[in-house]
């Protein structure tokens, strides 16, 4: 009996704090996104169905964060994946200093995301930032850019801060799926008279495929949930709000649970649909590993 | 010749990408506020002035502030560690070792975990902690910590418990050895590598949390030093400076953890995505 039960119990303590604090907020969260509950006005609570979700998907405001997010989306995963094949394939060079190289490639996922933005903001910023001095100094241009102060200019430089923090995962990735490429496949190949360019497009790029997939999968997911860099680059503005900040400010400035709610459960259906497939992509790994 | 050439100029591009931010950061804190937006383009201040880091470390109200967040940050990050390490171990050794019934339905759950934004559970969470009066507590914030980090630490130690030959756990368990016991004497001292990737892990996770205390922990004797930095930047908005440097301050110690046990930290964040 007591052998049966023991499994359980070894398990019980995660289950309990994934139990109270994950799966019950989440069904928790969509009975409050079938109300109408505004904490301005706490004895109004009333079931409205599918009402919320009418009214955010009417709101230009909703629709003017979800292409933000679309676009760190788009630009984020395309510029990941390409730089972070090429690190992988530095990283996997053996030199006097690869050890050293592959230390200063983790630093940026190890620290805070939101510290990483304000330290980008010093490089971005128009008065004193690093970037107008050097185009300056250049000569590219006598005026300083206002980096952070255009929608689309803002966007791009969050976007390549997400980038930067994401790039080393990612990395780590693709360059374990190198390493497992065994080395006689590239001897073989180089033997038969394979040009560099060729090797790289026939063994390295469709045998690293599934390493780069569980990147791009898991970076997806990273791309659409953006907070930090958004909020630490340009506050809490209208400018370069994403979803997640949309449901933020709707939830916690505005007090509008059962909007905010419902906004949620949106950023968590795009969230789903990516994560489903980094879960295959991981889950394909383990099995053929 | 030629690649050797390369491999050099993408190794420079490589570390002024990376470095450099934190270069120009500590430039900055070292820059004495009148000097950052003279008119001169010059890269490099003309005065150095380490006031910025004497007014953080010193006893002064920011002083305090800036402190006190370490030490939250501190604090949370040993709550979290006492919280989350028995639980991830124990739930990963079941996960790994034994037969049972609901064994697959646990581990998918998990993973499907891992892709859950935080604000899709973090508005209830709010609710029963302002019910209950559990917002601003360093130990109540640190829980939530551990059920968001649970699912990778879990997944990693499991996976790394399974690649531990399980001739050496049967030997143990033929000589009247129990489950626990054996898992205490064999299987634990063998892990000694993914137990420091694991905790290493929720080091860094805690020590980089923003928008969970940002919800949950609004008093200053709660609030993490990523908080911290975030108020000089709003409320104190002309001090750059003094920003610049409680931002360097905030990732040394993370930044040393990972330098210093990057072989660890390296094997984690492949072990989490890529089984071996």
């Amino acid at each position: 009996m007591m052998k049966k039960a023991l499994p359980y119990l070894l398990l019980a303590p995660m289950m309990i704090i994934m139990g109270v604090l994950v799966f019950y907020p989440v069904i928790e969260t969509f009975s409050y996104s079938l109300k109408k509950w505004k904490l301005t006005a706490p004895g109004d609570i009333s079931f409205v169905g599918l009402g919320n979700y009418v009214s955010v998907l009417k709101s230009p405001s909703f629709w003017y964060s979800l292409q933000n997010t679309l676009f760190l989306l788009a630009v984020v995963v395309l510029f990941t994946t390409i730089i972070s094949i090429a690190v992988a394939l530095f990283l996997n060079v053996e030199s006097r200093v690869s050890g050293l190289m592959l230390a200063a490639a983790v630093l940026p996922w190890a620290l805070p995301p939101y510290v990483n933005g304000v330290l980008w903001k010093f490089i971005m910023s128009s008065g004193y930032g690093f970037l107008n001095k050097l185009l300056i100094t250049l000569h590219v241009t006598d005026q300083p850019v206002e980096w952070l102060s255009s929608r689309w200019l803002l966007l791009l430089a969050v976007a390549l801060v997400v980038t930067w923090r994401s790039i080393p995962f990612m990395a780590l990735v693709c360059l374990a799926g190198r390493k497992a490429l065994p080395g006689s496949l590239y001897e073989a190949a180089r033997i038969d008279g394979g040009s560099s360019f060729q090797i790289f497009r026939k063994i390295t790029v469709p045998l690293m495929l599934p390493f780069v997939g569980i990147g791009i999968t898991s970076t997806s997911v990273t791309a659409v949930n953006v907070f930090d860099e958004i909020v630490a680059l340009s506050g809490m503005g209208d400018l370069g709000k994403n979803i997640v900040v949309e449901s933020y400010l709707t939830t916690f400035s505005f007090l509008d649970f059962g909007k905010g709610s419902a906004i949620t459960y949106l950023v968590m259906l795009l969230a789903g649909i990516l994560g489903i497939f980094y879960l295959r992509s991981l889950n394909r790994e383990v099995m053929y590993g | 010749m030629k690649i050797k050439k390369g491999y050099w100029i993408f190794m420079i591009l490589f570390l002024i990408c990376t470095v450099g931010p934190f270069v120009w950061g500590f430039l900055i804190s070292v820059t004495p506020e009148y000097g950052m937006f003279g008119k001169s383009s010059s890269l490099l201040p003309e005065q150095i002035t380490w006031d910025n880091y004497k007014i953080l470390l010193g006893g002064g109200r920011q002083g305090q502030l800036f402190f006190t967040g370490m030490l939250n940050s501190l604090k949370a990050v040993a709550l979290t560690l006492l919280l989350g390490m028995p639980a991830a171990l124990l739930s990963a050794y079941a996960l790994a070792r034994m037969e049972f019934q609901g064994r697959k339905l646990i581990k998918n759950m998990l993973l499907i975990t891992m892709v859950i934004p935080v604000m899709a559970t973090i508005i209830p969470i709010y609710r029963i902690y302002a019910d209950y009066q559990l917002l601003d507590n360093i130990f109540w914030l640190s829980v939530i910590y551990v059920s968001a980090l649970l699912p990778v630490t879990t997944w990693l130690i499991s996976n790394y418990f399974a690649t531990i030959p399980k001739e050496l756990e049967e030997a143990a368990l033929v000589d009247g050895c129990g489950r626990m016991r054996a898992f205490l004497r064999i299987i634990l001292p063998a892990s000694g590598p993914v137990v420091v990737s694991a905790a290493l892990i929720l080091f860094l996770n805690t020590w980089s949390q923003f928008q969970i205390p940002l919800i949950l922990a609004s008093s200053l004797a709660t609030k993490p030093v990523a908080v911290v930095t975030s108020e000089f930047m709003t409320k104190d908005a002309v001090q750059y400076g003094i920003t610049a440097a409680a931002g360097i301050c905030a990732v040394v110690p993370p930044a040393v953890l990972a330098l210093g046990l990057r072989r660890f930290l390296i094997s984690g964040m492949m072990g989490g995505a890529v089984k071996e």
